[in-house]
């Protein structure tokens, strides 16, 4: 069976805390080469964030393409060309030097046939000024805090330094390749980095969610470390991770190819390179960065410590069978609850008609189903109908009100 | 999940066709920004006095660009393109995205917004005693043609600003209906910059009025104690006991002053005659957000022509080939989707259009009401923000998928899978929805108006996942249960291949 075939099957087996070491290495070498691209020659700032020079060029003769076709040639094919009135034409373009100014000058009068100076300059100043700047980075401070405090309400403070870590790994290294590459960055390139940050906080978020889950899941299963939990979680995602990816890749890529190379247009390019790599990027953090920095702090509890000890020689993945030590816990806590009469909640099998009494907090949703039929919990709690298949189960938290 | 699918589809595809219907029929369209279709421009030089020209510096002009976008700011979510000129002339450049119902924008850029307060030296309307010692000019005293002939020497020109700290002058008090009364006002005696803040307010007497706080000490309520102290009780400065209030040349109220000391560092504006909603909007966000360094020409009078139109400053191309790329994009996801996933590949594309339709519709209204401007960026960024939404249906299709190959039939597995998959989604876009909101109220211009589309998809991408994607497959999970092929679920059979439990044979690592 080929390892794509498993992958389809979702049966994949991906012994995932091998490929953390490699993976912690490449990112942190990446991460020094942006960060010391960043110090060093810094970033290639657009005509918002550092202001350039505007022309007006007054001519019935020309118009906005014959212009643009003018500036190509000189390296500013993504230059600004506005009609501000009849017959009267702005360019708004962004200039290294006098000299440059001079040579702007000279096309665009021999484009527009008229005299050099009829052509009028001036400086225009940034209209992303410094002010729009230090509000966005109050507002990412603040951001972070806020985003810190949720997740750790939400799940807790070890999986929010991985979340924030993975976001900030992401943006460096997308900021970093456009420091290293010295490509343009225009406001367009600003909002795609925020999209990324978004993006890479939501991937981390979804990947937690599924690892927290099984982690409730393996508390009675002694012979599971917290790694070896977050291994099977990442594999049970990964199709999620191909597939979400592949699916949000595709327009930008689209983006990319029809609007650069076929049609031409250099202002979608400043952009979607943004988007592509950090839309990659956020999607392989969440698998070999968020994870294994919360796996690395997870194991230092006392608790995962003895788990640990108890599973001996840290074993990898594919040796144990975890699916079944995960279904063999939860049958087991099923029955202990359901002898303590404690109130959880077991929705039956077929036709997902809820059965049991109300919920304490803790929702026990049946949906693996195990090989074994008619265990106790099955007796105890689901409904008759669904005798015939047992239910193994998932706790979840459930705070909110359950709609059936 | 919701327990009538047929219910649940039939209300949330009729409120989606409606609204789409609606909008549509009211003309309702998104805007397209300034890269993309142009717009209105107003250029503001310096007025051409040799003090004002040399307080045209680089800082000015950067503090007067803030001010005019944080003005533009507060009407709504248009990305305004601002930038100062420096060369022979140094002046700024203001551009508005679209052409129609640009005036008020226009009217709120060009305004100058300096508030003053004058003591009101004589009524001419109202008449009244004539302070004694005060001189008069001969004309006013002696009444008749002189009267007149100095009114519309007042009147008609339009250089009497107030900014004259000296002169005394006079001004017209300006309402919505007859035209209001002439007053003579002395000089002022402070201004704008002793306010805090202002605020529009509804009063309970049923009309609007502007609420104003004064800073608090010398810089503030000081100052105008200085003045209440001048007219009560009446003195020669201030014969009348009144205290006008003078917006950008219009006198807009000028209430008596009934106490030499005033604690409350609210003061209301009124006018005579009441101010209109927009009126005492407009008034509030210009005191709001301050006066402009130095005083510009008015780019309202039409002789000046510094407002104009202005086309798309990137070619027509750059949206083609954007649009074209993000179609191409999707027919590739669709694709993709459909093949991977088969039926609920083609749920998840049907749901994929429903949020659109929702998108356009949200777009198109903001755009009418508060200007939102769509710009090449912001165009991809909706396409690429679609292929996103798109995670939400996969991360339910994989639960639903692994639940299925443990053998539970294809129904039971769509309740089974659903809760988790939605909490795992609703809690993600919970995080995104928070980022969105701090970002939306700390920041300005596009960043801000990027915070406002990221909660704009994520909000459509919960209600699409609970009221569509998931009654739909549920309702096709039933019809098309004996069929799993149908939704890409290969083997079914209990016990062919269950998740962690393989053969021997197949226990190689994939690394």
């Amino acid at each position: 069976m080929s390892a794509l075939g498993r992958l389809l099957r979702n049966e994949n087996r991906i012994d995932f805390p091998r490929l953390w070491r490699p993976a912690t290495i490449v990112s942190a070498v990446l991460i020094v080469i942006a960060v010391a691209s960043l110090l060093v020659q810094g970033l290639n700032l657009g005509i918002e964030f550092e202001g350039g020079a505007s022309w007006e060029v007054r001519s019935s003769l020309v118009d906005a393409d014959d212009l643009r076709d003018a500036l190509e040639p000189l390296g500013l094919g993504d230059a600004r060309v506005q009609q501000v009135a009849n017959e009267l034409w702005r360019v708004r373009a962004e200039t290294d030097s006098a000299a440059g100014l001079e040579t702007v000058k000279i096309a665009l009068a021999d484009a527009a046939g008229i005299d050099q100076a009829d052509v009028t300059a001036n400086a225009v100043g940034a209209s992303w000024g410094s002010e729009v700047t230090a509000k966005a980075r109050n507002a990412l401070i603040v951001f972070f805090i806020v985003l810190f405090i949720y997740i750790t309400v939400r799940l807790e403070w070890k999986m929010a330094v991985g979340a924030l870590a993975a976001v900030a790994h992401d943006i460096l290294l997308t900021v970093g390749i456009y420091s290293v590459f010295q490509l343009e960055v225009t406001s367009a390139t600003v909002i795609a980095f925020l999209t990324i940050l978004g993006y890479s906080l939501y991937d981390t978020l979804v990947v937690f969610d599924k690892i927290r889950e099984n982690e409730l899941r393996a508390v009675g299963a002694s012979g599971l470390t917290y790694t070896t939990v977050t291994s099977y979680s990442l594999n049970q995602v990964l199709m999620r991770s191909v597939n979400t990816t592949i699916t949000s890749v595709m327009p930008v890529l689209a983006v990319l190819v029809v609007g650069r190379f076929i049609l031409g247009a250099v202002t979608l390019q400043e952009f979607a390179i943004a988007l592509l790599v950090g839309l990659m990027v956020g999607t392989y953090s969440s698998l070999f960065i968020a994870t294994p920095l919360v796996a690395r702090l997870k194991e230092r509890e006392d608790g995962n410590v003895e788990r640990q000890l108890a599973a001996g020689k840290p074993s990898t993945t594919a040796d144990i069978d975890i699916a079944e030590q995960l279904a063999t816990a939860d049958r087991a806590r099923s029955v202990r609850s359901t002898a303590r009469g404690e109130g959880h909640r077991v929705t039956g099998v077929s036709g997902g008609r809820a059965t049991a009494a109300n919920a304490s907090g803790v929702v026990v949703t049946k949906r693996k189903v195990n090989r074994s039929p008619g265990d106790a919990s099955t007796k105890s709690t689901s409904t008759k109908r669904g005798a015939d298949r047992a239910p193994s189960g998932e706790i979840k938290p459930r705070p909110r009100k359950k709609k059936r | 999940m919701l327990t009538r699918p047929v219910a649940a589809l039939a209300t949330i595809v009729t409120l989606a066709v409606g609204l789409l219907l609606w909008s549509l029929l009211v003309g309702q369209a998104p805007l397209l920004g300034l890269d993309l279709q142009g717009g209105v421009e107003v250029v503001l030089e310096p007025v051409d006095t040799p003090e004002n020209l040399a307080l045209a510096t680089t800082e000015n002009l950067d503090l007067a660009v803030e001010i005019l976008r944080a003005r533009v700011d507060a009407i709504g979510v248009a990305e305004p393109d601002i930038t100062t000129q420096t060369g022979d002339k140094n002046f700024i450049i203001v551009q508005l995205p679209g052409i129609e119902n640009q005036d008020d924008a226009v009217a709120l850029v060009g305004q100058t917004a300096e508030l003053q307060f004058r003591p009101v030296l004589f009524d001419l309307v109202g008449g009244g005693d004539i302070p004694e010692g005060f001189a008069f000019p001969d004309s006013i005293l002696n009444g008749g043609p002189g009267l007149d002939d100095l009114l519309a020497g007042f009147v008609s020109d339009p250089n009497n600003t107030p900014s004259d700290q000296s002169a005394i002058f006079l001004t017209i008090a300006e309402d919505d209906g007859p035209p209001g009364l002439p007053l003579l006002l002395g000089p002022t005696e402070f201004t704008g910059s002793a306010l805090e803040g202002a605020e529009a307010q509804f009063n309970s007497g049923g009309g609007w009025l502007v609420e104003v706080t004064f800073k608090s000490g010398p810089e503030g309520l000081d100052l105008f104690n200085e003045s209440a102290a001048k007219c009560f009780p009446p003195s020669d400065s201030c014969p009348f006991q009144r205290l006008a209030f003078v917006l950008d040349g219009v006198v807009e109220s000028s209430p008596r002053i009934n106490a030499a000391e005033f604690t409350d560092r609210r003061v209301v504006i009124t006018r005579d005659q009441g101010f209109s909603e927009d009126d005492a909007r407009n008034s509030a966000l210009v005191l709001e957000f301050g006066s402009l360094p130095l005083a510009f020409s008015d780019p309202a009078d039409p002789e000046a022509g510094l407002v104009r139109t202005v086309s798309a400053s990137l070619g027509r191309d750059s949206l083609d080939a954007g649009l074209i790329a993000g179609l191409v994009g999707l027919a590739l996801v669709a694709l993709y989707m459909i093949w991977y996933y088969r039926l609920l590949g083609l749920i998840a594309m049907l749901s994929l259009a429903l949020s659109a339709s929702m998108l356009w519709v949200v777009v198109s209204y903001l755009s009418v009401s508060r200007g939102l401007a769509l710009t090449l960026a912001g165009v991809v960024g909706l396409i690429v923000s679609i292929g996103v939404s798109l995670d939400s249906n996969v991360i339910f299709f994989e639960d639903l998928k692994e639940t299925m190959r443990r053998g539970r039939s294809l129904s039971s597995a769509v309740e089974g899978a659903f809760p988790g998959a939605f909490s795992t989604v609703f809690w993600a876009n919970m995080a995104t929805l928070i980022g969105a909101l701090i970002l939306w109220l700390l920041t300005v211009g596009s960043v801000k108006g990027f915070a406002l589309m990221l909660a704009i998809a994520s909000v459509l991408d919960l209600i699409a996942t609970y009221f569509f994607m998931a009654p739909l497959v549920r309702l096709l999970a039933g019809r098309f249960g004996d069929k799993p092929g149908l939704f890409g679920v290969r083997s079914l059979s209990p016990g062919t291949s269950m998740s962690g439990v393989s053969p021997a044979s197949d226990s190689e690592v994939d690394a």
